[in-house]
């Protein structure tokens, strides 16, 4: 099989490249075993292993650009061998230490006693981590903030949970960073091991945080706003659920009926953007149902770690569909879509617009003079796992040209609020990218990002439905 | 290149696995200590690679006395008895160590660390988290150590063992960039585990190439019953490239069935009552035997059937083997696995006395690197203890020892310094050495072994000794020091081999005929240095 391999031996060279190797291997070899095999012929290959069983995590290496370990991972011919995102020693091997530093000992209290069951149960999940630092590797809030990043956190989150130890984790986890974290999700999609560390650690941290008192001020204020309006956002103009009938009958025959969940978002900073979406569904034959008591899904309250209140909302919020009998609802927002898919019980099914415009299919718009570049929603591609659905709606319309490096534009997971610099600088480097496509606007799929990446680009932001209408129009004026 | 004294420490530490974390945290409560690893501190080794679990006498109704019974008839009665007493003795004690320090065992409803039956053992006395219990114990140490004041030198590969008028005085190294280094020390701690890679098939990690075993013998230390290398009866087969890997024992434990390629159940012919839940030693030769005499799969294994079970259990007793296989494309809840025996573990080593003191002054091993903790076969879960309460006598007395202050012999760096430069004028690429021994040693001096064999095997593998290896680059002189130590470390297998006149426990001798069962031998330990070898006789001195 042929590979291409990155090569680079710092003391030497300036900067590394990429070289194509052929090797033979047996059925079913992986990407380690290939290594094997070239260094076996080239023993100049530098890269990294131990145990070769996924068990010791020395051999993360990028494969085709997505974080893999060498050992467990099926070679395929034509693959790329990268080295992990982390400053590299030489080839493929990067440095660890400096991460694996930043892991938090259990300070001993003395007893020997065990902890009891369910204590045992709730640490377990957090201790599979085999410090691969596949994880550590992908993190935005790493890159500009003084963070000690996913793996650092799944362990103050694993000590604060031991009755053994005697460390204060809390104010150590605030003080490594818990709040620069924008629960992009990044880290446990490349988890070998799949440790949830933003649900599982860094949210339960920040709520452990919050019954210390910990939580900090603008995110109490959002707390606070919620319980008084129902909303995250203050009402500066007229709301999209003050401009809409409670049913939208589409133009043409009912190809489906849904529920809309508008989110805080759309509903206040952005409503012209979710009334696009509502002329576009009505064009398509989708029938909009629309509570007008629906209130805030709660995910900023999550996302900061302040439950309370947090089962009032769910209540209400599920009660308005099922009053209704309605078995599909549909998010416009990634945020609340991937809300109401992952932290949800719900009786009905949740789809995002983008799922839903692709099942009903269709019709044509006319195609605009525009190159696009497309933003992936953390809460849209990993919350929800829709990468190819707005791709193929945009392809439509207008040329899309893909960024280099899909990542996190830093709006999310209360960043904006509270930790402002962090998320500004995360658009900053996100708007870099924009930059380097030269395309004409950037279309997205959820308001945190398109409110946010608006604010720090000078490329226009569009919806994706948005961008729909657009062609819909031009369509329209063609025919008049 | 000029070695200079670039470390000094009163003990250096030689391993990042259980034994040699366990040995630095305890030396260092005694002085300067410096640990060394060839791996990143802690990833390298067997240790977080062990699922099954810890031995442990814990409950009213087990006993130490119990745990040594089992320990020994395991072991064929070749244990040093002195070594296993200590080994059950403190096993509860170093358990409640890592307990303290925040292991995360399993528990019972009473909050008491659970334990698990594993073979051999009469009482259900293996302590564990799940099927990850070495890697669990490893996350523990290296906490500890990172919270210590141990100083941590990773990546960087021990070549020698320094000596001065016998002792042993410290160390030489290759840092990450291929230089030379030379550590000082007042005593050297041995933890680096084992050598199973001498075989083609292998479960262990990529460090268990015997570096241990080389450097001791090199430094002139006596190394007993170096032939008894356990087989684990099942190692996957396929992908071939990753073949060895261990498919654990728990699966036969649940219920799984070997049947041959012919469909039989084949167990029955070697040993009835117990079928697959023989002994490690019994059923890797029943395996070994049905592939041999082509009865085995195409991929040249048997299969190792679970499908007769409801799926629930799969899922819930065996995760890691379901979520392992299904990686690699076969699920077992509806078609076997294949498997077949894969070199696991040394039981021989240095010998060392029960403070983990070598035969020579100044050095100290333990862990798998020492010998005659389980004689000539070990039972699963005794090694992971044995980490624990070797690792902590031996850095505490090279804690204890007193200050040497002397320096290495000039003349043995210079020895060093030259064979290494030869390395990068060198022709014989390390790779195909190191296969090409591999596959001589599975030959000549793997389950079933013959005198003859056993001859034409050291002859294959101290020609390949005499290679002169080649490193493109300073860069590569590691690897190169790692198979001459692979080489050196089957050359005392194979050397012991011929040492033992007899079958005992791991170590079958299928052209002698005996009359003695193992409580019966006459033997006891073989042993070997550079100065002496040979076989110790019951009720005689060496
Ligand atoms: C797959 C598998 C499963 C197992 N399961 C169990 C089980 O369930 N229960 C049980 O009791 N036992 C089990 N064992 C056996 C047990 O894991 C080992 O015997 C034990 O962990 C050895 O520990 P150690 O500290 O002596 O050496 P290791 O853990 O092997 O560590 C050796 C260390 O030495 C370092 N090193 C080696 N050479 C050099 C050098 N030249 N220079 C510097 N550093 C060097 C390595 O980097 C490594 O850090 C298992 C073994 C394997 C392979
Ligand atoms: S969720 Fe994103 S920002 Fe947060 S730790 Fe994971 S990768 Fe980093
Ligand atoms: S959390 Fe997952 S990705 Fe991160 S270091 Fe641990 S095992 Fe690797
Ligand atoms: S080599 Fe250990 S995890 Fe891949």
């Amino acid at each position: 099989m042929a590979v291409r391999v990155f090569r680079w031996n710092p003391a030497r060279e300036k900067e590394g490249k990429f070289r194509t190797y052929h090797v033979e291997v047996q059925e079913g070899a992986r990407v380690l075993h290939v290594l094997h095999a070239i260094h076996a012929e080239d023993q100049t290959l530098s890269y990294r292993y131990c145990c070769g069983t996924g068990q010791c995590g020395s051999c993360a290496v990028q494969v085709d650009g997505e974080p893999k370990l060498a050992c467990m991972t099926e070679a395929r011919d034509g693959m790329t061998v990268e080295p992990l995102n982390l400053p590299v020693r030489k080839d493929l091997v990067v440095e660890m230490e400096p991460a694996l530093a930043q892991i938090a000992p259990l300070l001993p209290k003395g007893q020997a006693e065990c902890p009891a069951p369910e204590q045992i149960a709730a640490i377990k999940p957090l201790r599979e981590c085999i410090e691969c630092l596949a994880c550590v590797s992908v993190c935005p809030a790493m890159e500009v903030a003084e963070f000690t990043g996913p793996a650092a956190m799944r362990q103050e989150m694993r000590l604060a949970l031991d009755p053994r130890d005697a460390g204060g984790r809390i104010p150590e986890a605030i003080k490594a960073g818990l709040f620069t974290c924008t629960t992009c999700q990044a880290c446990w999609k490349v988890c070998p091991k799949k440790i949830e560390i933003p649900g599982k650690a860094i949210e339960k941290l920040r709520a452990l945080a919050n019954r210390e008192g910990l939580t900090l001020p603008r995110h109490l204020e959002v707390a606070e706003l919620v319980k008084e309006t129902g909303r995250t956002v203050p009402r500066t103009e007229t709301s999209f659920l003050e401009q809409v009938d409670e049913v939208i009958e589409p133009a043409g025959p009912v190809k489906a009926t849904v529920g809309f969940f508008v989110g805080c978002m759309y509903n206040l900073r952005l409503p012209k953007t979710a009334l696009d979406a509502i002329q576009v569904l009505k064009r398509n034959g989708v029938r909009v149902i629309i509570p007008h008591e629906q209130v805030c899904c709660g995910s900023p309250l999550i996302r900061t770690g302040q439950l309370e209140y947090l089962p009032t909302l769910q209540q209400k919020n599920i009660e308005c569909f099922t009053s209704r009998n309605i078995d599909t609802v549909m998010t416009m927002c990634a945020g609340c879509g991937s809300t109401l898919k992952n932290d949800y019980r719900t009786p009905f099914t949740v789809k995002d617009v983008n799922e839903i415009l692709t099942e009903v299919g269709i019709e044509p718009p006319a195609r605009l003079p525009l190159t696009v570049t497309y933003h992936d929603p953390c809460h849209l591609l990993r919350g929800q796992g829709i990468r190819d659905q707005p791709r193929a709606l945009i392809r439509r319309v207008a040329d899309l040209r893909e960024m280099a490096v899909v990542k996190c534009c830093g709006a999310g997971g209360g960043t904006r609020s509270g930790a402002p610099e962090v998320s500004k600088a995360l658009a900053l480097k996100r708007d870099e990218e924009i930059i380097k496509t030269g395309a004409d606007c950037v279309i997205s799929s959820c308001p945190f990002c398109e409110f946010h990446i608006g604010t720090f680009s000078k490329t226009p932001v569009k919806n994706v439905t948005t961008l729909l209408l657009e062609g819909y129009r031009k369509k329209d004026e063609g025919k008049a | 290149m000029r070695a200079d004294v670039a470390h000094e420490a009163h003990v250096l530490v030689i391993g990042s696995g259980g034994a040699g974390v366990r040995a630095a945290l305890e030396a260092s409560r005694h002085g300067e200590t410096l640990l060394v690893t060839k791996s990143v501190a802690g990833k390298g080794g067997c240790t977080p690679m062990a699922e099954g679990g810890y031995n442990a006498a814990l409950r009213e109704a087990d006993s130490c006395v119990g745990h040594l019974e089992d320990t020994l008839k395991g072991g064929a009665y070749l244990n040093d008895l002195e070594l296993v007493k200590v080994l059950v003795n403190e096993a509860p004690d170093r358990l409640r160590d890592l307990v303290r320090w925040g292991a995360v065992f399993d528990v019972t409803e009473t909050c008491e660390v659970a334990q698990r039956s594993f073979g051999g053992q009469r009482f259900p006395r293996t302590c564990y988290a799940g099927d990850r219990t070495g890697h669990e114990m490893m996350m523990t140490l290296l906490e500890q150590l990172r919270a210590s004041n141990v100083e941590v030198l990773q990546e960087v590969t021990v070549t020698d063992l320094l000596t001065r008028e016998g002792a042993v005085v410290g160390a030489a190294v290759l840092d990450r960039t291929g230089r030379l280094e030379v550590i000082r020390a007042d005593s050297t701690v041995l933890a680096t585990g084992g050598g199973s890679r001498v075989y083609d098939v292998s479960t262990n990690s990529a460090t268990g190439t015997g570096d241990g075993y080389s450097l001791g013998y090199g430094a002139g230390a006596e190394l007993i019953d170096m032939e008894m290398v356990q087989f684990h009866p099942t190692g996957a087969v396929y992908p071939y490239d990753a073949r060895g890997r261990l498919v654990t024992e728990a699966v036969r434990g649940e219920g799984g069935i070997l049947r041959n390629a012919k469909g039989e159940r084949f167990m029955s012919r070697y040993d009835p009552e117990r079928m697959e839940l023989s002994t490690r030693d019994v059923v890797a030769r029943a395996i070994a035997r049905e592939i041999l005499e082509g009865r085995g799969t195409p991929r040249g294994g048997v299969y190792l059937d679970v499908t007769h079970l409801p799926a629930a259990q799969i899922e819930g007793r065996l995760p890691v083997m379901l979520e392992q296989f299904l990686a690699y494309g076969v699920d077992i809840r509806k078609e076997p696995m294949e498997v077949a025996p894969s070199a696991h573990h040394f039981m021989g080593g240095l010998r060392i006395t029960p403070t983990g003191q070598t035969t020579v002054p100044g050095l100290f091993a333990c862990g798998e690197v020492a010998g005659g903790v389980h004689g000539a076969n070990r039972l699963g879960g005794n090694s992971l203890a044995e980490t624990q309460v070797f690792g902590k006598r031996a850095g505490e007395a090279a804690g204890r020892a007193p200050s040497r202050g002397q320096r290495p012999e000039p003349r043995q760096l210079d020895l060093i310094e030259r064979r290494l430069e030869g390395f990068l004028s060198g022709m014989v690429n390390p790779v195909m050495v190191e296969r090409k021994l591999q596959l001589a040693m599975w030959k000549g001096a793997g389950i079933f072994r013959t005198g003859p064999e056993l001859t034409q095997t050291l002859m294959e593998v101290e020609k390949l000794g005499r290679k002169r290896l080649h490193a493109p680059s300073k860069l590569n002189l590691a690897e190169c020091m790692t198979v001459h130590h692979l080489c050196t470390t089957a050359m005392l297998v194979v050397k012991s081999a011929l040492l033992r006149p007899e079958s005992r426990g791991a170590h079958v001798r299928t052209d002698l005929t005996q009359a003695h069962d193992a409580a019966n031998s006459p033997f006891g330990h073989t042993y070997l240095s550079q100065h002496r070898s040979g076989i110790e006789m019951k009720g005689g001195s060496p």
